[in-house]
């Protein structure tokens, strides 16, 4: 946009002081394997077992499908788990509770902890292999919930405990 | 508050609901609907079978089963409401004891079908707060108590609540301070038909009437002779028939839901009152209320008329229970909802990026259809495709230009507001101290355009309101403007 005040281009919120434990990375490129693994052998398939004489557009699919599952489990693999990395922020303040998440798009999250009514600490399976936790904040409002994932286990541990001490003493209505 | 003079003990006796309840489930089978689907067959077997007098005896049978079953459960239930609870027992073999903190109850509804008004009872349903629960355990119905215990329950209940202190005379009977808000106005009853929900009624009654005559046997139906289908005069006579019927039954169905509207103001309470057959009586609380929503859909934006929603926190089945204004002219509802909600001031326009977007959005599929259009017109020399395109293209302007133009948000000292939508718009107003969070989103484009949305988050209504397409810099200055201070997070640190 050659017309816009170079304002625009910042971000329209500040970006949280902290950034997750590296074993993310781990996790999300493991995710992403995952994934990725039924296209990659799918197309690897199609390309093996069609032959060319079938004629119409098979021989340029027998190329073109591997192609395009390499470049989606090099995105998956090999990109979105360092974007998500350098995007993904949270901080816990004196008075509120304050994440960024995702990668294409990307969503900023606030919540007072005078308006904290529960908070989840959860552990998947996938998560344990990496020693990470999910904590979950939630509020009166069903979409006002934050997830600050992938922490390591003991630190998710200590800011559940002190999100939900902080938030019995500083509660008042907490609608 | 300990213990004034004259409060009940706190094990108050528990009492029967009116004896005269049972008249009314008789006739209107309502314990013993549950085994019709035993019963049917069996009875139309004997039916068959049988001659007239057959038929009266099963008639009798079913009445008498009715009787005996809506006297057993009327006996079986009980209901207590003490100092601290209610408590509703009921069961005929397995018994259920529900008790209710009263500081769980989120409010108390009367509701009074025409049955129930012929013997001069009514039903309570006392709407208490569970997460957990199912939706039809939400809620304890105490069905079939006169008016005056009605009432007296009612209050009961909503003055026991440690949080109603403070209301003071509110719900005393003897003096009640009144003070109107709004009265319908019949002639508003004539917007009904610019409804979606009002003009789905008649619809949804002319499914089911097909469905029965459907259902009978062709010997039952009498030999009409159709009519000439195929002559166009018929056929349009028809249609016009239909369509004055659409509309007849729409306002019909307002009628019924909506008489005798009234929403008037009691201490700390705003209390609605409406309905032609079943008159239904709402209480809510005014310190529960964290702004309203005021909504209007394409059409009655056209004849200036909107509804008013209360946003409440905690209000279960808020949709319906929320109305402040099921209809009328939207001076009407701008001046109800600024009653309850300090005006922000008026609307700021959204930048003209959240246009361009709006635009975009609008005629990408219009967009899509015609390049598909363009290649199977080439390929096989199909144009209806094509056509669809263009005509899907052409509408896409005013779409999105009206979208962007519904766009909007303000800030005032003690409350804020956000619009949005074309084809329903909707403006929610709120409280300051409404917000119990934010969350900021951009796409993709989003960030490419300087936009991002943001959404309030409400412990009330839909959960979150969204000032949609702001423009990135001003997404903090809003948050902080419509939220206490916590909201600065959300702004760059000064250095």
């Amino acid at each position: 946009m050659s017309t816009a005040p170079p304002t625009s281009a910042l971000p329209p919120a500040r970006t949280p002081a902290w950034p997750l434990s590296r074993a993310a990375i781990g996790l999300w490129i493991t995710q992403g394997v995952l994934v990725a693994l039924a296209p990659v052998v799918g197309a690897v398939v199609v390309a093996f077992a069609v032959p060319d004489s079938v004629g119409g557009p098979v021989p340029v699919l027998r190329w073109l499908l591997p192609a395009l599952a390499v470049v989606f489990a090099g995105v998956l693999i090999g990109v979105r788990p360092w974007v998500r990395f350098r995007v993904h922020h949270w901080e816990v303040t004196d008075e509120a509770v304050y994440t960024l998440t995702g990668w294409l798009t990307r969503t900023w999250t606030l919540v007072p902890i005078s308006r904290i009514q529960t908070v989840d600490v959860t552990r998947g399976a996938m998560q344990q292999l990496f020693g990470l936790s999910t904590v979950a904040v939630l509020t009166a409002s069903s979409q006002g919930t934050v997830h600050i994932p992938h922490l390591s286990a003991d630190i998710a541990q200590r800011v559940a405990d002190d999100l939900a001490h902080r938030a019995e003493r500083v509660r008042d209505q907490a609608t | 508050m300990s213990a004034p003079a004259g409060q009940r003990t706190a094990a108050p006796a528990a009492v029967r609901t009116s004896p005269l309840v049972v008249l009314v489930h008789t006739i209107t089978f309502r314990q013993a609907r549950r085994f019709a689907g035993s019963f049917l067959p069996l009875a139309a077997l004997i039916g068959i079978r049988g001659g007239s007098a057959t038929a009266v005896l099963v008639i009798g049978a079913v009445a008498v089963f009715s009787l005996v079953t809506a006297v057993l459960s009327w006996w079986r239930f009980s209901y207590a409401d003490g100092a601290a609870s209610v408590v509703v027992t009921r069961g005929l073999l397995s018994r259920s004891v529900r008790t209710v903190p009263n500081d769980r109850v989120r409010g108390v509804e009367i509701e009074t079908p025409a049955l129930h008004r012929v013997f001069g009872l009514v039903r309570v349903r006392i709407d208490a707060a569970a997460g957990a629960m199912k939706d039809d355990e939400e809620e304890l119905v105490v069905d079939g108590v006169t008016r005056a215990e009605g009432d007296r329950l009612r209050v009961s209940v909503l003055t026991h609540r440690s949080g109603a202190d403070t209301a003071g005379d509110d719900g005393v009977p003897g003096a009640p301070v009144e003070e109107e808000f709004t009265r319908f106005d019949n002639r508003w009853l004539l917007y009904a038909p610019l409804v979606g929900s009002y003009l789905a009624l008649p619809l949804a009654v002319a499914g089911a009437l097909y469905r029965a005559v459907d259902d009978l046997p062709d010997s039952v139906l009498p030999a009409l002779p159709g009519p000439d289908l195929a002559h166009p005069g018929v056929l349009a006579l028809l249609a016009g028939i239909a369509v004055v019927l659409l509309l007849l039954g729409s306002v019909v169905g307002a009628a019924l839901v909506n008489w005798g509207f009234r929403l008037v103001r009691r201490g700390g309470s705003l209390i609605s009152v409406r309905g032609l057959i079943t008159r239904r009586h709402t209480e809510l609380e005014i310190d529960r209320i964290r702004g309203a929503t005021v909504s209007a859909g394409l059409g009655m934006r056209l004849v200036r008329a909107a509804r008013v929603n209360a946003l409440m926190t905690g209000l279960g089945d808020a949709g319906r229970r929320g109305q402040l204004l099921p209809l009328g002219p939207s001076s009407e509802a701008w001046r109800l909802a600024r009653r309850l909600v300090e005006d922000p001031g008026p609307l700021v326009a959204h930048p003209p990026a959240a246009r361009r977007r709006r635009l975009g959005r609008a005629l990408f599929p219009g967009l899509a259809v015609t390049a598909g259009g363009i290649v199977v017109a080439l390929a096989v020399g199909w144009w209806e495709l094509l056509a669809v395109g263009v005509v899907l293209l052409a509408a896409g302007v005013p779409l999105g230009l009206g979208r962007y133009a519904a766009l909007g948000h303000a800030t005032g000292p003690r409350s804020f507001a956000v619009r949005s939508g074309f084809l329903l718009e909707e403006q929610a107003i709120l409280q300051r101290r409404a917000v119990v969070g934010w969350r900021v989103r951009q796409t993709f484009f989003q960030r490419r355009a300087g936009l991002a949305t943001v959404v309030a988050c409400v412990g009330a209504g839909s959960g979150g309101y969204a000032a949609v397409d702001l423009g990135a810099a001003d997404v903090a200055a809003f948050a902080a403007a419509a939220s206490e201070p916590w909201s600065e997070t959300l702004s760059p640190r000064v250095p």
